[in-house]
């Protein structure tokens, strides 16, 4: 087992299980767990991959990493206070707003300081392409023209942990090689990042780690060419 | 912490951008809307009613105005956390920030109104005496009772999301039991006092003895409001705080 060990530890989740109430009218619901054993922990500077199906409790995970919502059992321990945040793309955008101010207000909910998103707003103008559309209210835009806004803006945030979920690139063909291509690049670089997917090869070529994930609970962790490998077999079986 | 007091500033312009730019008027809403929600009052109980002294219209306004900026806060604010929903699944942000908002945001309107108010007063021939002099404070105590209301409504709504109802219907019930149409000492003396349980009938009351009447207010009874507000403030905080991390889940079920 030569996992890349990178860094010293950032964190650690022990045993943990997220419950969701289902809300059922007067009666009540047993409570729907979408994590139920889930153990891990993250190193600085490595590149964790998680893999599973669709529905396993991936996103679940991601946002009890991003500190959106808390677990119902089990620990989770910070070694060290870090800004940890999902890589989301265009959010809190505004349509009346113009793209300048939407990159303001979605830098500023993605964690950044005003000033650190005024101080990048020319990477972003070029980066996104969109020149003098920049000071035109976002409901103007083509879909393409809002994605690459998103990108542009998410992609400059930058926490102590990045967790990114499946999607590398976005908008039209040509933007998103481009997006992609950068994104592949920060997740190489000596950043934390944790990153799922539920395709192995995306996996493999980008992470140092792996996770597997299965209906809610860890099933393996290690290098991710063994627990690919193990992966692969649970699927040819079921 | 200074993040988040940015983040809020930023929101509230950028809510405030939005309704100025819906409709064609834009802007001028902010004014006209007011007045028009003024004016069918005035014909009510100034017109077709007849109702009280000369001073009745003054006397309504400020009730009124008064009574709006309390009404329009807690029933945006009731439903902030979920209309907030998709973005707290997102990002990490204290759910505090939303009620804010809204409290900042309709606040910033009440203000173009008040002045509005202010300007109509002086124009109507009432003197501005020193007792004007008092309008910060008694702002002051409605805001700290409108932001402890906000919170607690935002937080418990997301839990008991059928609870809306019933606080619209609770703030009908208030509005006229807050003494915007009559003056609370018209009545008698026993109910008046039944009345002043109600901390938006003695803000009502302070606001036209100072405007108006040009009286100093009672002060020991707006002491009780400012201790009400903080004790009802201090336990929204707490629920914010507790459930701050539940709420995402809670919205999404």
């Amino acid at each position: 087992m030569a996992a890349k060990q990178h860094g010293e530890r950032l964190l650690s989740l022990k045993n943990i299980g997220v419950s969701y109430r289902r809300r059922g009218g007067l009666h009540r619901q047993p409570p729907f767990w979408a994590l139920d054993d889930v153990s891990l922990e993250i190193y600085r500077g490595e590149t964790l991959g998680v893999i599973g199906r669709n529905g396993v409790g991936k996103s679940t995970l991601l946002r009890l990493l991003a500190g959106i919502i808390n677990p119902d059992r089990g620990t989770i321990h910070l070694d060290i206070r870090c800004h940890i945040s999902l890589l989301s793309l265009q959010v809190g955008f505004i349509p009346q707003l113009t793209g300048r101010e939407n990159a303001v207000l979605s830098g500023m909910l993605l964690g950044m300081r005003r000033k650190e998103i005024e101080a990048r707003m020319d990477d972003i103008i070029s980066f996104s392409e969109l020149r003098d559309f920049i000071d035109q209210p976002i409901s103007v835009y083509s879909t393409g023209m809002r994605a690459r806004l998103g990108f542009s803006v998410a992609f400059q945030a930058n926490p102590d942990i990045l967790l990114v979920d499946e999607v590398l690139g976005v908008g039209d063909a040509e933007f998103r090689e481009k997006s992609a291509h950068v994104m592949r690049q920060k997740i190489r670089s000596n950043r934390t990042v944790v990153l799922v997917s539920h395709n192995p090869q995306t996996i493999r070529n980008l992470c140092d780690r792996a996770v597997w994930i299965e209906k809610g609970c860890t099933r393996l962790e290690g290098d991710p060419g063994s627990v690919l490998a193990a992966y692969a077999g649970s699927q040819k079986s079921t | 912490m200074h993040h988040y007091i940015e983040l809020v500033w930023y929101k509230v312009y950028a809510d405030l951008r939005v309704e100025a730019s819906r409709g064609y008027l834009g802007i001028l809403w902010w004014a006209l809307e007011p007045l028009l929600y003024m004016g069918v009052f005035y014909i009510v109980f100034g017109i077709l009613f007849q109702r009280g002294s000369e001073d009745y219209v003054a006397f309504l306004l400020v009730g009124l105005v008064a009574w709006r900026w309390f009404d329009n806060t807690i029933k945006l604010g009731a439903g902030s956390l979920l209309v907030n929903g998709g973005l707290m699944q997102q990002v990490y942000v204290p759910k505090i920030v939303f009620p804010t908002v809204t409290v900042v945001t309709n606040t910033v309107k009440f203000l173009v109104v008040l002045t509005m108010l202010l300007a109509f007063l002086l124009l109507y021939g009432i003197d501005p005496g020193s007792t004007w002099l008092v309008l910060p404070g008694l702002l002051a105590i409605q805001l700290l009772f409108i932001v402890a209301l906000t919170w607690l409504v935002s937080a418990i709504v997301p839990f008991l999301p059928d609870i809306r109802v019933i606080i619209d219907s609770g703030l009908t019930l208030l509005f006229f039991m807050s003494g915007i149409f009559f003056d609370l000492e018209s009545l008698p003396l026993q109910l008046a006092d039944y009345m002043r349980l109600n901390p938006m009938a003695i803000l009502i009351e302070s606001y036209r003895k100072v405007l108006i009447q040009g009286v100093w207010p009672d002060w020991s009874i707006l002491g009780v409001v400012v201790l009400f507000s903080v004790i009802v403030l201090l336990v929204s905080l707490r629920l914010h705080l507790r459930y701050n991390r539940q709420f995402a889940k809670i919205a999404l079920a």
